[in-house]
């Protein structure tokens, strides 16, 4: 395929159309992405990727320009995949994210593409990981996928990088209780932001807490929980956040840690691709049949029970 | 409620809903301010005001009738016309040409790159210079500016917030070169930097330092200008944005209490600068809510004031500039301004306005033409000579609607500034962005009510023109304009003493650490011939550039057209499309160049998303490459280039060349909405622009013609 050379070399253009071919709900554009992704996947780039979450208002997208400045200043080639929250469930969405990238988003060692969230589980959109293969095929050294973190979308965004950082504001440290064990699993990094100004204190109160909070959920045989102050606005502590992130990447490397969580990944990706395809197909089967309604009235009528009802259509739609 | 026991209301109760077959109560009308307008007003009420005072006088306590016990009857309010064109040699003559036909003062427009701070030959600003308004890049552009006008002798107005500094040092400086002293200079200078960051969007530094900026002029000319206003506290650029006028009212006055408190925090006394502070409001064609608005303006500010500790009278009275409205000018059937601008001043006069600049009929378009200034000016004349408004002070007080609608108004607008202030003033709530994202949701719902044809605008959606008349507009040589700047700044730069430039300069910089006042060190570099550009650098390595967060609204413009026939036919389109595609149609909507005048993208972002586009916002002030690069990075199917100041000629042809750098088979469209002059349509279609929508188009069908024009581009191969 051109498509593939053509990202290969590179080319802005090839990589956005690659990218809306693997976020389309087309049929065909979904068989030549499986494909595409398929042949990319053989050729890895040296990329890490490296996920950022948190709750709406701590300065996501303002930090992430301020490290992405500092990281193109240092010639790193950098993709960001914005997901953005804003979408609604009726209508399109409004795709504001580059407004708070102004900087980054005109140097040329960058990439960064916005997509509505379309209100999927926990905030990742079809594609994210398909993107992320693109670029790093394109030759990115970091993609950063940026999620906003409500409920379960830490843990679906963890699953796509090979580093995980939770981004919190200043007098965060109340919902410590909220975070509690699970996010401590999947999360190896604690930046907390706007430490500059009034907010320094607080700054620096919310980091002790959450310090004190991930030393007691620490595993026996795990890493220790970074915690780091930054200030965005102020572009401090950046140099901190790329040690910690190289740090991390270095040690999980030695230990195989590194290579044991792609694994995982790619395994839970073939599975949840698999389920993908199955349920649409069965989606597809039930809704050609159309016969679950004339099932739900005869159990309205008590012409048939309710187990009988669902053992049917099960048998009938798998035949 | 009317009192229930008059026999005479109910009586006059009974005819009126036997005439008009409607209860009373559901005859009364919501305004855009969620007032409820009653077919009738009686002396009850009149009672229960908390704000308003019945028996008060003109001049008096709470200056509800006027700042003045005499008002028009001993001088007529000032008609002062803004303008400024391209250069500083054409708006001088301009100048002069005004002055010999009437007009008492004078009101300088700048272009934008010298609101943003940044000289002509700068790249950044390559479709800019002239546009709009004048260019300074040095105090030599200022000279040229008042060639052959006395500044002991007139007042100057000038539009300036972001570059305050270098501007207004070089204002002084040309004064002192025609051997004007600086207390002798009179006039205002806008420096109401706190409305840039709501809706302009013309500010080069962070909002903190620009309010640092703002107290240092105030407390210079406090003690050195006593007859110039340091500022002019301004809601114009609300309404003109799009907010209704209980939020111009409102966030007008919590500014004007943020710059107060900013002067005071420099150790003045309230009465050594509340006197010189003045307002400006826009005025509408709500005709008698704008006259309801001036004269609640006055009565908060009075009682704002007295809280503040002011004991000289002159820092109670609210005096206010006014300027009818440039959004609700049509660019259909333009000649329908000439008298909505007409009925426009009238409320401005009967409100009790000092000044009034009263709007040419093609700035719906272009800068007026000397045709249309004259009969902009005339509106005035006429009004001042013909009509007898100037023989009565305050002719409406008593009037049971007027007195009532000032006191609703009044009761609205406390009830937000007090919202403001509980926020800890307007510093804090312009950064986290809330007066912006209300002035927006305000916008998105007028607009819907004209393209939902439940508000009629003449000629537009309603009585339509069958013929709609051509007029001819002033065209500027964008590039002629610049490469005469640029040699004027070369020329310059070689003929001044470097060294020293470069050392004034510095100061500056340090002056800006230490949190010393800026204006002397700015007069000095100024003098020494640095640029505009130069000073304001010398500042932003101390400050930084802002960059403002956008919020959007959503949902706002939907809601209006819930059951809309041809709504839902864009939306069917929609769907169909994204069935067809596997996406959604995704449209980048983006300001190019210096214009910050945003309320336009919102909209169309806005409304655009809610009939289900994906819309990409653009950041403001980006050059045609960056705009290319997003583009092409978000595969978009369409770019929408908004623009209002004329940027659009250099601009556009660069963004067709950016996309085509980064893809040459790039089969992005482009199309363009804003001011765009009937001239220009050709060279934009010449330049592959595939729709053009002038003011007052109703986006629906701009909706639709996009959908459509994204999918015939797609079917093409």
């Amino acid at each position: 395929m051109d498509l593939i050379d053509n990202i290969l070399k590179g080319e802005r253009a090839a990589i956005a159309k690659a990218i809306t071919l693997v976020e389309s709900s087309k049929y065909s554009d979904q068989q030549i992405s499986r494909q595409m992704i398929s042949e990319l996947i053989k050729k890895p780039g040296k990329s890490i990727r490296v996920g950022f979450s948190g709750p709406p208002g701590v300065g996501k997208s303002t930090f992430i320009e301020s490290f992405g400045s500092y990281l193109v200043s240092q010639n790193y080639k950098l993709g960001i995949l914005a997901i953005d929250p804003s979408s609604q469930i009726t209508g399109g969405s409004i795709l504001g994210d580059k407004t708070r990238m102004v900087e980054i988003s005109k140097n040329p060692n960058t990439f960064i593409r916005s997509t509505p969230s379309r209100g999927s589980l926990g905030g990742i959109s079809m594609g994210t990981r398909e993107a992320s293969i693109i670029l790093d095929a394109a030759g990115y050294d970091f993609i950063f996928i940026e999620t906003v973190g409500v409920g379960q979308s830490e843990i679906v965004a963890s699953n796509l990088v090979d580093i995980f950082t939770l981004i919190v504001g200043p007098g965060s440290g109340d919902e410590l209780q909220g975070i509690k064990k699970g996010i401590t699993e999947y999360a190896d990094i604690f930046i907390v932001n706007k430490n500059d100004g009034e907010l320094k204190i607080e700054a620096s109160k919310t980091a002790a807490d959450y310090k004190s909070a991930l030393s007691y959920y620490k595993k026996l045989d795990e890493l220790e929980k970074q915690v780091l102050l930054v200030s965005a606005i102020e572009q401090t502590g950046m140099e901190d956040v790329i040690k910690t992130i190289n740090q991390i990447i270095d040690q999980n490397k030695l230990k195989g840690i590194f290579e044991e969580r792609r694994a995982n990944q790619l395994e839970y990706w073939i599975e949840e691709e698999v389920k993908n395809i199955i349920a649409s197909d069965i989606t597809k089967r039930l809704s050609s049949k159309g016969n679950i309604s004339k099932y739900s009235e005869k159990v309205m009528k008590n012409e048939m029970s309710m187990f009988e009802a669902v053992e049917t259509i099960t048998k009938d739609t798998l035949k | 409620m009317t009192n229930k026991s008059n026999n005479g209301f109910n009586t006059w109760q009974k005819s009126f809903e036997k005439e008009t077959k409607k209860n009373f109560i559901d005859a009364r009308s919501e305004t855009d301010e969620g007032i409820d307008i009653k077919p009738v007003y009686t002396k009850d009420d009149l009672e229960n005001f908390s704000f308003v005072e019945n028996n008060s006088l003109p001049g008096q306590w709470p200056y509800t009738r006027g700042p003045k016990a005499s008002m028009y009857t001993n001088r007529p309010w000032t008609i002062r016309q803004y303008a400024g064109f391209s250069t500083a040699e054409e708006s001088n003559e301009f100048y002069k040409k005004n002055l010999e036909s009437g007009q008492k003062g004078l009101s300088v427009a700048f272009d934008l790159p010298t609101h943003r701070g940044y000289d002509s030959d700068d790249d950044l600003v390559m479709g800019d210079v002239g546009k709009a308004g004048v260019a300074i890049d040095t105090v030599e552009d200022m000279k040229i500016l008042f060639n052959s006008i006395p500044l002991d002798q007139m007042s100057v107005s000038m539009t300036m917030n972001g570059a305050v500094l270098p501007v207004l040092a070089s204002f002084i400086v040309a004064g002192e070169e025609q051997g004007v002293d600086r207390s002798l200079l009179s006039g205002t200078i806008q420096n109401d930097i706190l409305k840039e960051f709501m809706v302009r969007n013309t500010y080069i530094y962070p909002p903190e330092p620009s309010m640092k900026i703002v107290a240092d002029i105030i407390e210079f000319t406090s003690k050195e200008m006593p007859k110039f206003n340091s500022i002019s506290i301004s809601g114009y650029h609300m309404q003109e944005a799009g907010a209704d006028n209980v939020l111009e009212l409102a966030y007008t006055l919590a500014d004007g209490m943020e710059y107060v408190r900013a002067a005071m925090s420099k150790g003045l006394d309230v009465d050594d600068f509340a006197p010189r502070l003045s307002f400006f409001f826009a005025i509408g064609t709500d005709f008698f809510m704008e006259i309801a608005k001036l004269r609640a303006a006055r009565t908060l500010w009075a009682k704002i004031m007295k809280d503040f500790g002011a004991k000289n009278e002159r820092s109670l009275i609210l005096r206010t500039h006014c300027q009818t409205s440039g959004v609700s000018l049509t660019e259909k059937d333009p000649y329908n301004n000439i008298i909505r601008t007409s009925y426009e001043a009238l409320s401005a006069i009967l409100g009790g306005t000092q000044s009034l600049h009263t709007n040419s009929f093609d700035e719906a378009i272009a800068l007026p033409t000397d045709e249309s200034a004259r009969i902009a000016r005339n509106t005035q004349l006429i009004l001042q000579n013909e009509t007898g408004v100037t023989k009565t002070v305050d002719p409406l007080a008593g009037s049971y609607f007027v007195e009532n609608l000032t006191e609703e108004l009044s009761k609205k607008a406390w009830d937000i500034i007090t919202e403001i202030e509980e926020l800890g003033g307007m510093t804090k709530a312009v950064k986290a962005g809330i007066p912006k994202l209300k002035i927006e949701e305000s916008a998105t719902k007028k607009q819907a009510k004209v393209d939902s044809g439940s508000r009629v605008v003449v000629g537009v959606n309603k009585y339509k023109n069958p013929k709609e008349p051509s007029v001819d507009v002033r065209v500027i040589d964008n590039n002629r304009v610049r490469d005469d700047q640029i040699k004027k700044i070369q020329a310059i730069k070689e003929s001044r003493d470097t060294t020293a430039v470069e050392k004034a300069l510095a100061n500056l910089t340090n002056a800006a650490k230490d949190e010393t006042n800026l204006l002397a060190p700015c007069i000095e570099a100024i003098k020494l011939r640095a640029t505009v550009g130069e000073v304001s650098k010398a500042l932003e390595q101390v400050y930084g550039r802002h960059f403002a967060k956008s919020l959007s609204v959503s949902g706002v413009y939907g809601k209006h057209f819930e059951g809309d026939q041809e709504f839902m036919k864009v939306e069917n389109k929609i769907k169909e499309f994204e069935n067809l595609n596997g996406r959604r149609p995704r449209v980048l909507v983006v300001k190019m160049g210096q214009d910050g005048h945003d309320r336009g993208a919102k909209i169309v972002a806005t409304s655009f998303a809610d009939m289900g586009f994906d819309v990409d916002m653009g950041p403001l002030f980006q050059s045609p490459r960056d705009v290319a690069k997003d583009a092409i990075e978000n595969d978009v199917h369409a770019i929408g280039v908004s623009t209002l100041a004329a940027g659009h000629k250099t601009l556009v042809p660069e963004l067709m060349k950016g996309l085509k750098e980064i893809d040459p088979k790039s089969k992005i469209i482009v199309f363009v909405g804003g001011i765009i002059p009937e001239q220009d349509y050709e060279f934009l279609y010449e330049n592959n622009v595939s729709a053009i929508f002038g003011p007052g188009s109703n986006i629906i069908e701009s909706a639709e013609k996009v959908i459509d024009l994204i999918t015939d581009n797609l079917s093409k191969v």
